[in-house]
């Protein structure tokens, strides 16, 4: 990883991917319905897997994951478990309800359900909060991967990965792209998994499967450098691993940009199985995003270095590794592309959902009542170069490792988001001062550690920056319980819109 | 539903209708399911660590992985997709049932789409 040094093969090679996806998305123009599967075809569920997968994939996952490893072993295990369980959670109790609704964000959910624009413009704002939070993460992901690319410092480097982004969504809206997300998901599969076929190959492991091939390498690392990634909870507690890991579910099941994935499948069905083969393709990458940091301290190790324990160089070892392994630049190249498509498109979409909250829940609400579709849009415009702003003057001093700023804004979804859409699903009693007082206490105890973790270190045991939810969100539901039976019911009407159109329960009562 | 009192409100400890306590009845197995795993494993893993050191657990390899490593890392995702995959099936043979039941007399659409 030479500073300084421009890389010109890894450089013609993230170009040339962006390329082919704006291409590809020209020429999908034509035929967006059956790319989304509108027709409801087994291709389409793939296509729905494919579009939930390659819509989750981001520089979290494709670089954070494997800088996690390789700093803390076996405790990144509850980032693969909390990032794939959520999906259960998300499965069983909330994908076919929410398509019952009808409805096409979170905030048009929560305002809908508990019939209050005060819940919609707070669901609406904390969607906000969590997006920019998640950007920052993809920023300093892409900040990494362009001062690898360009030999530059990091701080330069956030400011150029911000142009680019802007530019790529502003190219990206003037030539109409339509996002291939099958295309996509392909690419990002590829890119991760061929590289470390080749550094399993190259070790002599087995390569055809190297998300087992890698263990061989726990071993030597154990037998022959005695460092010991085996022992589960040596540098944890169990509390704190389990709550990393409830917390990233709770998210996963809470995240606004995740759950608007079901409003827009065209069938219940469809949007179900798209939720297994969507899981089944992330998994893909999460069996095998542990090796690289497993092989990255092997090739150090053999290689006389000792543990690097900065975060920067953490969260970029999977291009060190890859290259202390000695595969081709080529290869290389293609692990930065694959970095670098997962975090714009993740950014692009992210800081655009943002922009349409602002525009169609804020603006016209708070702001000019009287806001026309035109003011509108030019209101999403302005916003999206504020929130692009907003990330960048964040990411220019993150607080923590990609995958840490990532679960921050899980936790906030767990503590929020989730607690809103469960219990006004599952519960009609929940009313709107309730969601209100529940998602107001869940921020509130999302930011806790950050605001009083110093002074009451008990806050920062029992609510961590990262692992928030496990106890934030049963807590949140107390507070809408308390508060939905201390005041009056909702309406009858969104009563019987869930036990008829949501439950399906007037059969036999 | 009229009434205003909400004592009679389905919800998911107190599910009305056939429909509704047969699917909340899956989802509580798969949630068990889901949790017993999840914990069940951790658990395991801790009690093996602090019972017998690095004894059993280093030298406990399981397809090349260290069992701690195999059983969250690679089973846990599959055994996620399994219980995904079990309650797709169940509703999509319980959304058959249903169709068949009330709209008997009723010609389906083409897309195939029943629910």
């Amino acid at each position: 990883m030479a500073h300084g040094m421009i890389q010109l093969v890894p450089i013609l090679i993230v170009a040339g991917l962006f390329a082919l996806l704006i291409l590809s998305g020209l020429r999908g123009r034509s035929r967006h319905a059956v790319e989304y599967g509108l027709n409801g075809s087994y291709t389409g569920r793939v296509g729905i897997g494919a579009g939930i997968a390659s819509n989750w994939m981001s520089a979290a996952s494709f670089l954070g994951l494997a800088g996690i490893f390789y700093l803390k072993g076996y405790f990144a295990m509850a980032y693969v478990v909390g990032w794939t369980g959520g999906y259960v959670l998300l499965l069983v109790l909330m994908a076919t309800q929410i398509r019952r609704f009808g409805k096409y964000t979170a905030p048009d959910f929560v305002g809908f359900r508990y019939e209050s624009d005060t819940a919609r413009t707070l669901a609406a704002l904390i969607s906000i909060v969590i997006s920019v939070i998640y950007c920052v993460a993809q920023f300093r992901g892409i900040a990494l991967l362009v001062s690898w690319l360009f030999g530059i410092d990091y701080m330069p480097a956030v400011v150029i990965g911000t142009s680019l982004v802007v530019s790529f969504v502003v190219v990206s809206g003037v030539l109409g792209v339509v996002r291939n997300q099958k295309l996509q998901y392909f690419v990002l599969i590829c890119t991760f998994i061929l590289p470390l076929m080749m550094l399993t190959r190259k070790l002599g492991y087995f390569w055809i499967l190297p998300q087992f091939g890698y263990g061989e390498a726990i071993t030597e690392l154990q037998q022959q450098f005695d460092f010991n990634w085996s022992e589960p909870f040596a540098d944890t507690t169990l509390f704190e691993w389990l709550a990393l890991c409830f917390t990233l579910m709770f998210g996963t099941a809470g995240l606004p940009h995740v759950l608007s994935r079901f409003y827009m499948v065209p069938g219940i069905k469809d949007a179900r199985w798209g939720v297994v083969w969507g899981l089944f393709f992330i998994s893909l990458i999460y069996w095998s995003a542990p090796a690289y940091g497993v092989l990255a301290r092997l090739f150090e190790a053999r290689n006389g270095l000792t543990l690097n324990t900065g975060a920067d160089a953490a969260d970029m070892i999977v291009l060190s590794g890859a290259g202390l392994g000695g595969i081709p630049l080529w290869a290389i190249g293609l692990l930065a592309a694959g970095g670098m498509s997962a975090a714009f498109s993740t950014t692009a979409g992210l800081l655009m959902t943002g922009a349409a909250s602002f525009s169609h829940d804020i603006y016209p609400r708070l702001i000019r009542p009287d806001a026309t579709e035109a003011d509108k849009v030019y209101a999403a415009k302005g916003f999206f170069l504020i929130l692009a702003f907003i990330v960048l003057a964040l990411a220019l001093k993150p607080w923590g490792m990609i995958a840490e700023i990532a679960a921050f804004a899980f936790a906030i979804a767990g503590n929020t988001i989730f607690p809103a859409f469960l219990l006004g699903i599952w519960w009609p009693r929940a009313n709107a001062p309730g969601v209100i007082c529940g998602m107001l206490a869940g921020l509130l105890i999302s930011f806790a550690t950050l605001i009083a973790g110093d002074s009451v270190p008990f806050i920062a045991q029992l609510f961590p920056v990262t692992s928030s939810a496990f106890i934030g969100a049963p807590l949140v539901m107390i507070v809408m319980i308390i508060t939905s039976l201390l005041t009056a019911p909702p309406s009858a009407a969104i009563r019987l819109f869930l036990c008829r159109n949501v439950h399906d329960c007037m059969d036999k009562q | 539903m009229e009434e205003t009192s909400t004592q009679r409100d389905p919800s998911f400890f107190r599910p009305h209708g056939t429909t509704m306590r047969r699917e909340v009845l899956v989802i509580k197995l798969i949630l068990a399911g889901w949790l017993v795993a999840i914990v069940g494993f951790q658990i395991l893993a801790y009690l093996l660590e602090v019972n017998y050191s690095e004894l059993l657990i280093t030298d406990f390899i399981f397809i090349n992985l260290p069992i701690q490593f195999w059983l969250s890392g690679q089973f846990l995702p599959l055994w996620f997709i399994i219980l995904c995959v079990l309650f797709n099936i169940w509703m999509d043979r319980h959304s058959a049932q249903s169709l068949e039941g009330s709209l008997r007399f009723r010609i389906r659409p083409s897309s195939g789409e029943d629910e």
